[in-house]
């Protein structure tokens, strides 16, 4: 906490000399909104006999947003997103998920700066927080490369829009501390005993297609130290699309889906098990690995929409151990996304070297919106 | 070398000259307006088109491209365009000029509580004010003041312009209010309440909505409220926009002898309604035939 205070404190100074804006004060209030999603799921993880037994459905609280966001100036913005994990409701804490301010105007050719704490502009998974998800568990390469958090980290970010024209074309770059790749790597000390940073870069571009259909595409790369004390570097490289399809404003089509690219040397797996060549000596390896999802999302009647997802990925450090899924999803949004219901079905299927198994799940999230939460961007 | 500056300097002006003051706007009723004041001195682009409804617009980053070039960002204000804030952020254009075209209206419907249960409330009172013609004047002043503060050359140009289309519009005011005389005290029911000023204008009185709530879909227990207020009052239209789902309001007209019927509160939400003049017109020919 002391940590994310310092930064903060860092990052007003910042503002005030980048803006040269007083520290005036205001008398606005920032906008805040609380969003917690619970869950009541089953699965058929535990066999019975040698047969598949669903467990009982457990109601559990899954996690609370609490967002607040304003300006600070005409030039800056700050957004802070507070986060009770479930499912410890009653004795659980209160962690900082992101907290940055962003510099929004007042720099030249158009930069747009923003320093804290923040999910990072890579891929287009990776910016959606869990509500906004039309479904209600996290695509497998997601998971696996990225961590359950996603890409989130300390860090400084800069982007720019390219002149391509009336198409709109964003170029970011990221300097981050490394954190967010302890979850996703295995490590929990990412320094080694001295900073690992990662970078992060991301392009994409936005087409319109027609009055009712867009299409983003975007490449994106990160890289960073995945084992500070031997400074072994990993090197992933994303591709992503998103195409919408709105003909009125009771329907659309949604159709999103990305790739994700890693290639690392390690000595040894996400476990820190040693790598051993034939003769049990150890060994470095060079793993190449990937994962990808896709999914639709048909919203109908303005109120309901349904959807399927596919995943497939391998794991970081393996590509032998490899899993997929398929997901079918339903949703219900009565009055706009103050209210929500989503009912998940999700067959998942691993591979290893060991052998097979798949696991059934069927969940039902509900979660409300409490207060002005701004819409998300396309 | 004289000549070449002379050239050169003759280019320039040319140049300048030609430059048009480059506006986007919210809703295409603006745009119009925005032409009939800039005819060709200016580059007019819009937002949300007349089928689309305003209140519910995805923030795209094409939009943000539109106001990246613009010098004015025309919009109606009063939270109509809760969209627009991330719109005009994401443009990264330090020059736009932001005018909302609300400040100076006489306000309908300012809430004295404000919470979710009252549906979608704007917290500064209706924002559909464009529906009574009389306040396209007040619109045109402010809009008129920021296209000279873009083009300060331009001043007598837009306002020779703006005073022949307020000229027209005054007769036309007059047409339609002598139009709707015969249905002054007349009651009609709306979907959302986007038909206040005009009704207020032309002396309909708005009985209620389909919508229970501003904003909220219709309910089974307000949709038969509504069949039992129409069935023993006298009422003949229900008014419903091009992008509402005119499925509950059906339902109600069935039961008694009310008609539903698609009036517009943009151009271009219908064919007909091909600027702001030929939208009333329409709005007012079909009423009007209605209430007949």
């Amino acid at each position: 906490m002391q940590a994310y205070l310092k930064i903060f404190r860092m990052g007003w100074l910042a503002i005030v000399l980048l803006t040269n804006i007083g520290l005036a004060q205001t008398t606005v209030n920032p906008d805040i909104s609380v969003i917690p999603r619970f869950l009541i799921e089953t699965n058929d993880s535990e066999r019975a006999d040698g047969k598949r037994k669903f467990s009982r459905p457990d109601y559990s609280f899954e996690e609370l947003e609490v967002v607040i966001q304003s300006y600070l100036n005409p030039f800056a913005k700050a957004d802070v997103i507070l986060t009770l994990p479930g499912p410890d409701l009653e004795t659980g804490k209160l962690g900082v998920e992101e907290l940055f301010a962003s510099v929004v105007r007042g720099l030249p050719l158009g930069l747009n700066v923003r320093f804290g704490k923040y999910r990072v502009d890579y891929g287009k998974f990776n910016l959606m927080h869990p509500h906004a998800w039309p479904f209600v568990t996290q695509p497998l390469s997601q998971e696996r490369f990225l961590g359950e958090e996603g890409l989130n980290d300390l860090g400084l970010s800069a982007s720019i829009l390219l002149p391509t024209g009336n198409v709109y074309t964003k170029l970011t770059a990221d300097l981050l501390r490394g954190a967010a790749i302890a979850e996703a790597a295995g490590i929990e000390d990412t320094t080694g005993g001295q900073p690992s940073y990662a970078n992060s870069a991301r392009l994409s571009s936005f087409f319109t297609l027609s009055d009712y259909s867009d299409l983003e595409v975007g490449l994106s790369g990160f890289t960073g130290l995945h084992d500070p004390y031997r400074r072994d570097r990993f090197y992933y490289a994303n591709v992503d699309f998103k195409y919408k399809y709105r003909p009125s404003s009771y329907t659309s089509l949604t159709l999103q889906g990305e790739y994700l690219f890693n290639t690392r040397k390690a000595r040894q797996d996400r476990d820190l098990n040693p790598f051993l060549d034939a003769s049990g000596n150890p060994e470095q390896r060079t793993i190449h690995s990937s994962g990808l999802y896709l999914y639709a999302d048909y919203q109908f009647k303005k109120i309901y929409s349904f959807g399927g997802r596919y995943d497939w990925s391998q794991t970081p450090y393996s590509k032998d151990d490899k899993a997929q899924a398929f997901a079918v999803f339903f949703g219900y949004y009565p009055v706009e996304e103050t209210l929500g219901l989503r009912l998940h079905y999700q067959h998942t299927k691993n591979d290893l070297p060991t052998g097979s198994e798949s696991v059934n799940l069927i969940a039902l999230q509900t979660l409300f919106s409490l207060g002005p939460h701004k819409a998300h961007v396309f | 070398m004289q000549r070449f500056l002379s050239f050169f300097l003759i280019f320039i002006s040319a140049l300048a000259a030609e430059a048009k003051v480059r506006v986007v706007t919210t809703l295409s009723d603006l745009a119009d307006l925005t032409r009939q004041i800039g005819g060709d001195r200016v580059q007019v682009d819009f937002i949300v088109r007349g089928n689309q409804n305003p209140h519910f617009v995805e923030v795209k980053p094409s939009y943000m491209m539109k106001l990246k070039s613009a010098d004015i960002f025309f919009m109606i204000g009063m939270e109509l365009e809760r969209w627009a804030p991330q719109i005009i952020d994401g443009s990264r254009n330090p020059k736009l000029l932001v005018v909302d075209l609300s400040k100076n209206m006489q306000k309908l419907e300012v809430p004295g509580r404000l919470d979710a249960s009252q549906g979608d409330v704007h917290r500064f009172g209706n924002p559909h004010y464009w529906l009574d013609a009389r306040n396209v004047r007040l619109m045109m002043e402010d809009m008129i003041m920021a296209m000279i503060k873009v083009s300060p050359n331009d001043e007598q140009y837009f306002r020779a312009n703006a005073n022949a289309y307020l000229s027209r519009l005054d007769a036309k005011i007059a047409e339609w209010e002598a139009t709707m005389k015969p249905f002054v005290g007349s009651r009609v029911i709306t979907f959302h309440k986007s038909w206040s000023y005009f009704a207020n204008w032309l002396g309909l009185v708005v009985a209620g909505q389909v919508e229970p709530k501003p904003g909220i879909p219709p309910s089974p227990s307000h949709t038969a409220e509504l069949i039992s207020l129409v069935r023993n009052g006298n009422f003949k239209a229900i008014i419903v926009e091009p992008f509402y789902d005119a499925s509950a309001a059906e339902q109600i007209a069935r039961s008694a002898s009310a008609k539903v019927i698609r009036l517009t509160t943009s151009v271009g939400g219908v064919d007909a309604a091909k600027d702001y003049m030929a939208m009333m017109d329409y709005n007012i020919a079909t009423l009007a035939a209605t209430l007949r």
